[in-house]
């Protein structure tokens, strides 16, 4: 048989050295963010039932996720996402607890994509969750954190946010099936303008089947509302556009300019999603890197009815795409203990050179040849003997 | 500013796509003597090409390294995953469609149908749609070979006059879909670089309806 000794299953990947410090630093930036809000931090396992992820309005693809069975024969799930195992451990561990509650992670989770794709199926994400409040301060919180998340990572990014209500309070009018609503809502994702016309040619010609029409074409600065307000006649749609808008005149204070995107067209899963939506760019990578909004309907699956929202970013990218430079990992100082009796002496002697501020290395090497000519070749400037002829 | 990124599908869109942006003023004289290259420039620095194999145009577009791309919708609906189809920019016209031998009676009876195609996902979909369970085989070659040695019951393929199935004595029985050819966007491309794009959006719809 085949052994796979040399390659690791597609989309992971080792890190090194510089590559560790990139993560950690990208980490270190998001972290102070989340802390600054008094978000703390909890870890959840990589491992939990499948069920968990099947549930009502936050199912994920089963095949996107990595399966195996406990030794009961029970479905087990590597987690392919982090808020469905939080609002379990909410719903459970944290019940008596006063809401609402700010939590943030900084784990990975592992989806299994196509082959050869090139994405990555081991993604390291941070993200906060704030759990057990609704309503304009929440909003504008979680959303303020996620833009200082993407302030702290890069210069040239783009936050876009929508509202999920306003397709779903329009679509509620449409005298169609749930399956036609749904293609309507990928075509108006997608900004797929053909297939969208296409689908609403069919049916019957109102103010409504006008608005949806343009949705996808909504996006940009404050004219957004302009436009949508003369065209949109629904009025449950014309609140959450009312809500939205409120939340844009406030967002403004920040003076980021366009750098926040109004988008009518955000319509992301909406069996999930129940309030704001949002999603964050940034310029050099193609997709989003932050992806976030309100998704109180997962409690219901709990029986803890409650709100909830918040945001997820993905590491890897920004760390790929951040080119700090860390420091050489070369010692200044390689110390050969001379004979054995010198070795606990000498490495003893290292650990103050350390602690008195100097790049020192213990040489683990067998005879001093070797260790002169790793020094060599490492460029390490000072070979130092320890102990007596 | 970098230009705007866009990958050509290679071969007819490509011919036709240049066409279209020599109708809107850009200047292409670099594709037309393009010699080996593979990145090309078009107009005055507005726009760099980049030439590629339909299913790739999606790829270098879901990655980002390209802005915008122009490809088939039979494509799409192979490989398509996330990005943004902006516009039909209605030439490279065609369909997709289920045929078989002439005279055979392709639903009849309950025994599962096996259908040869360059375009499983799209099969696979199509006969889904209609509740029927098939069995797919993939073909990399000329699909019409697979009734005609036994293979297959029937094929999903392109069909543009129909004529290397008449050939064949082979014969439409449904149409799956009609194909054109599409400008579609990355995602994050879209929102960095909304104004460039929606311009050359506005424009290309002008002169296509």
């Amino acid at each position: 048989m085949k052994k796979n000794l040399k390659v690791t299953p597609e989309g992971t990947r080792d890190y090194l050295f510089k590559e560790c410090t990139a993560v950690n630093y990208v980490c270190k930036k998001i972290k102070k963010v989340f802390e600054s809000h008094q978000f703390h931090q909890v870890i959840t396992p990589a491992l939990e039932y499948y069920d968990l992820f099947s549930i009502k309005s936050g199912e994920i693809a089963q095949e996107l996720m990595y399966k195996t069975f406990d030794n009961t024969g029970r479905i087990v799930a590597v987690r392919p996402d982090s808020t469905l195992p939080i609002a379990r451990m909410v719903s459970t561990r944290m019940q008596n607890e006063v809401l609402p509650v700010r939590l943030y992670y900084n784990q990975s989770v592992y989806r299994n994509n196509p082959s050869f794709t090139g994405r990555y199926n081991e993604i390291m994400q941070m993200g906060v969750e704030l759990i057990g409040s609704k309503g304009k301060r929440a909003d504008l919180e979680i959303i303020t954190t996620a833009i200082q998340s993407m302030q702290a990572v890069s210069s040239d990014f783009r936050i876009e946010v929508g509202h999920s209500m306003l397709f779903n309070a329009l679509a509620d009018t449409l005298e169609v099936k749930d399956s036609i609503k749904e293609s309507i809502r990928v075509f108006i994702e997608n900004k797929n303008y053909s297939a969208l016309n296409d689908a609403l040619d069919k049916l019957e010609q109102n103010d409504t089947v006008t608005a949806i029409r343009k949705l996808p074409s909504l996006f940009g600065g404050r004219e957004v509302f302009e436009k949508a307000e003369s065209i949109i006649k629904v009025p449950e749609a014309l609140d959450a556009l009312d809500y939205l808008k409120s939340l844009y005149e406030q967002l403004e204070k920040l003076n980021l300019g366009d750098k926040i995107i109004v988008d009518l067209g955000l319509v992301k899963r909406n069996d999930y999603y129940s309030g704001i939506v949002f999603s964050g760019y940034i310029l050099g990578y193609g997709d989003a890197i932050l992806s976030g909004g309100r998704y109180d309907k997962i409690f219901d699956a709990f029986d803890c009815p409650t709100g909830a929202s918040g945001f997820a970013i993905d590491i890897n990218y920004i760390a790929e795409k951040a080119k700090y430079r860390s420091k050489s990992n070369i010692p200044d100082v390689l110390v050969y203990a001379r004979n054995e009796e010198d070795i606990m002496d000498a490495i003893a002697y290292t650990s103050k050179l350390v602690e008195s501020g100097v790049k020192a290395q213990f040489s683990d090497l067998p005879d001093e040849a070797q260790a002169r000519e790793f020094a060599a070749e490492l460029g390490i400037k000072k070979f130092e003997i320890y102990g007596d002829e | 500013m970098k230009p705007l990124r866009i990958a050509l599908t290679k071969g007819r869109l490509e011919k036709s796509t240049v066409a279209l942006f020599e109708k809107l003023g850009y200047n292409c004289d670099e594709i037309h003597n393009k010699g080996r290259r593979l990145i090309l420039n078009i107009g005055d620095g507005d726009f760099e090409v980049v030439l590629a194999k339909a299913a790739d145009v999606i790829t270098y577009v879901e990655h980002g390294v390209c802005d915008l791309g122009v490809v088939g919708k039979d494509t799409i609906l192979e490989n398509g995953t996330s990005f943004y189809e902006l516009l039909d920019l209605g030439f490279g016209r065609c369909k997709f469609a289920l045929a078989c031998k002439k005279g055979h009676n392709f639903y009849h009876g309950y025994d599962a149908k096996t259908i040869a195609t360059k375009y499983p996902n799209v099969t696979r979909k199509f006969f889904e749609n209609k509740n029927m369970d098939v069995r797919v085989i993939k073909i990399e070659g000329s699909v019409e070979l697979a009734p005609l040695v036994g293979l297959a019951d029937g094929i999903v393929d392109i069909v543009e006059t129909g004529s290397t199935l008449k050939a064949n004595n082979l014969e439409v029985i449904e149409d799956v879909t009609t194909i054109s050819a599409r400008l579609i966007a990355n995602t994050a491309s879209l929102k960095l670089r909304k104004n460039e794009i929606e311009d050359l959006v506005r424009k290309m719809e002008a002169e296509v309806k």
